[in-house]
């Protein structure tokens, strides 16, 4: 049968080797250890009071604005940004809107603030001590974030008002006695306790296996070329759909089995560390797969449709930039960060149930829609194999006809 | 006359087999700033760009030296010219190299256009960090005769310097960018050591 077949080939190549050693090591090093301490409790919850979170932004925005210096993280790195009278102009406009001042009231107060310096790198940037800014009585909360929006556009992203972020950034509140008590509860009556590590988990080995497929991937697929029966293959009675299909199935499956060893090694340890009548174990299977399978799923089936269409290492190199994005554009916001098409998932504590459930649904359709990607793009790949078995074509040339993206292994 | 030979071999390499990878890191170059900012920044900050992303350009070019004739037939070919193998190779490391030299230079000289503080070390270091990374990829990819295992390899090390700092020492690729400027030789040692054992297995396990 072929599709055993394949997974002999993968379970005896060099690549998939690594990918087992670094899946154990990144899971041993980065969850195990952490989960065999004492875990941090936070102290700080979301508020998701609008009228905190518009007074913190208008306040940041109003400083940032008089200094015209604004510091922005759109990877996680440091970028300070100064912009042009243009582009100041547009902000001022998205100030004056959500503050309800005129011009001259805006300048009033810039004035009338005590100058102070902050030193940042080499450069003193001077700013205004002004207090707390109005916010218009007259503005909804969702003109606010339109407006936060476009100001994050005008400064690149990665700035303060990012709208996604701004929930988190303006309305941590600390939290009582009562409520740090409610939130480990939450982790005992809600999450069966396995719920929780459960997160934790996918967070961390989401970040391995957005970039670590790749490799088996490219390497198994870029093998018949290496190994020259390519054409061997193109002769062979078995339909492109299903031979696509079996090495794409083959992949996934071998490369999620290490991802279940390490469920059951967490299993055990939770087992280990709890009593057992508290934890629902079911969960530390069911929400890593939900979570991580679409993702194998979506990295395999980019990385076989690139190698194919082109190399195996434009296929790494634009699976490095997809990670490198994901990963990064998250910047310190380590738990609750999930969009609608990020890579990768971030949620790195076992605690912060409800702000994990405040991205719900954005991330039922994450995982749902990169699943149904992943099977349209492997459909579209054998496609391109048949294509390419019937001599009609041979993968994209750039550089005229000695193409360097052609057969490249 | 050698040096005709020695142009045409690295006019050939690039032409063939290496323009994508050059563009590559010229790509990452360009990339740089649009991800970092590099204005006005102090030697600590300025560290960033130049440890955490210019050195990708060593993950990019020094893995790949041995991908030309990593299929057999082609080897074989290359084995029966009167021009050494392990020679060519040793070329086209010594351009990869040259070719990251000139680019983490040019990026400083425009870091300091933008008024940053940067220094002789901060080259030092960054070109220590690129060595290093690249030559993790290309001792595994020596001994793998697979480029794809040689980019796992500079991935793999890249990546373990986010969550593994403390277990690396004195391996760790990001010292700068947490102030500490002094550790940077055992990069160096660690390239040299990793290229050298590379050429020896090739030379007297492979070739053989």
């Amino acid at each position: 049968m072929l599709f055993s077949k394949e997974c002999r080939r993968i379970l005896t190549s060099l690549t998939f080797i690594i990918y087992c050693f670094v899946v154990g090591l990144f899971f041993v090093s980065q969850y195990f250890e952490e989960c065999n301490g004492v875990p941090y409790v936070p102290d700080e919850k979301i508020s998701e009071d609008h009228d905190v979170i518009m007074h913190g932004a208008v306040d940041d925005l109003a400083t940032e604005f008089f200094a015209n210096n604004y510091v922005c993280y759109p990877y996680g790195f440091y970028k300070s940004v100064r912009l042009k009278e243009d582009d100041s102009k547009k902000v001022e406009e998205c100030l004056l809107e959500v503050t309800g001042l005129t011009h001259d009231e805006l300048m009033d107060i810039r004035d009338s603030g005590e100058k102070y310096y902050i030193e940042r790198g080499v450069q003193e940037t001077m700013y205004y001590e002004i207090g707390e800014m109005p916010v218009s009585d007259t503005i909804t909360y969702e003109r606010f974030c339109e407006l936060m929006g476009k100001v994050d556009d005008i400064l690149g992203g990665g700035s303060n008002y990012k709208v996604d972020d701004i929930v988190f950034r303006y309305s941590y509140v600390p939290m009582t006695d009562e409520e740090i008590e409610g939130v480990i509860s939450d982790l005992y009556d809600k999450d069966g306790v396995a719920g929780g590590y459960a997160r934790l988990f996918s967070d961390y080995m989401g970040i391995v296996l957005g970039i670590m497929p790749v490799f088996v991937t490219a390497a198994l697929v870029s093998a018949d070329r290496r190994k020259r029966v390519s054409d061997l293959i193109y002769t062979r009675k078995i339909s492109s759909f299903k031979l696509v299909f079996s090495r794409y199935t083959a992949l996934v499956v071998m490369m999620f089995i290490p991802v279940i060893f390490c469920m059951i090694a967490a299993s055990i340890q939770l087992i280990k560390n709890f009593d057992f009548s508290d934890l629902a174990l079911y969960r530390m299977f069911t929400l890593p797969t939900f979570w991580l399978l679409p993702q194998i799923m979506i990295v395999t089936a980019v990385a076989m449709i690139v190698t194919e269409v082109f190399s195996s290492g434009i296929a790494i190199l634009l699976q490095f930039a997809w990670w490198f994005h994901s990963n990064m554009s998250n910047g310190e916001r380590l738990s609750g960060s999930i969009g609608k098409f990020d890579l990768i998932c971030r949620h790195n504590t076992i605690y912060g149930r409800d702000e994990f459930l405040l991205s719900r649904n954005d991330f039922i359709f994450n995982r749902v829609f990169f699943f149904i990607a992943a099977i349209v793009i492997t459909a579209l790949t054998a496609y391109i194999f048949e294509l390419k078995r019937g001599g009609r074509f041979n993968g994209f040339r750039l550089f005229g006809k000695d193409s360097i993206f052609r057969h490249k292994a | 006359m050698a040096s005709g030979c020695l142009a045409k071999i690295v006019s050939s390499d690039t032409r063939h087999n290496f323009l994508l990878h050059y563009l590559a890191a010229i790509g990452v170059l360009l990339l740089t700033p649009v991800i970092f900012g590099v204005s006005r920044l102090d030697e600590v900050l300025a560290a960033q760009p130049l440890e955490i992303f210019l050195p990708l350009m060593g993950a990019i070019l020094l893995p790949a030296v041995f991908m030309p004739e990593q299929n057999e037939s082609i080897r074989d070919v290359v084995r029966s010219k009167k021009t050494a193998y392990l020679g060519v190779c040793f070329l086209r490391l010594i351009i990869s190299v040259f070719i990251i030299t000139l680019l983490t230079g040019a990026f400083m000289l425009y870091m300091k256009n933008m008024d940053c503080r940067v220094s002789l070390r901060l080259f030092a270091g960054s070109f220590a960090t690129a060595l290093a990374l690249g030559s993790a990829g290309f001792f595994a990819s020596a001994l793998s005769d697979n480029v794809i295992v040689g980019y796992m390899t500079s991935i793999i090390y890249y990546i373990a310097n986010f969550g593994l700092k403390d277990k690396l020492k004195v391996f760790y690729l990001f010292s700068m960018s947490a102030g500490k400027f002094g550790d940077k030789h055992w990069l160096y040692i660690l390239a040299a050591v990793l290229v050298a054992a590379g050429f020896a297995y090739r030379k007297f396990v492979k070739e053989r």
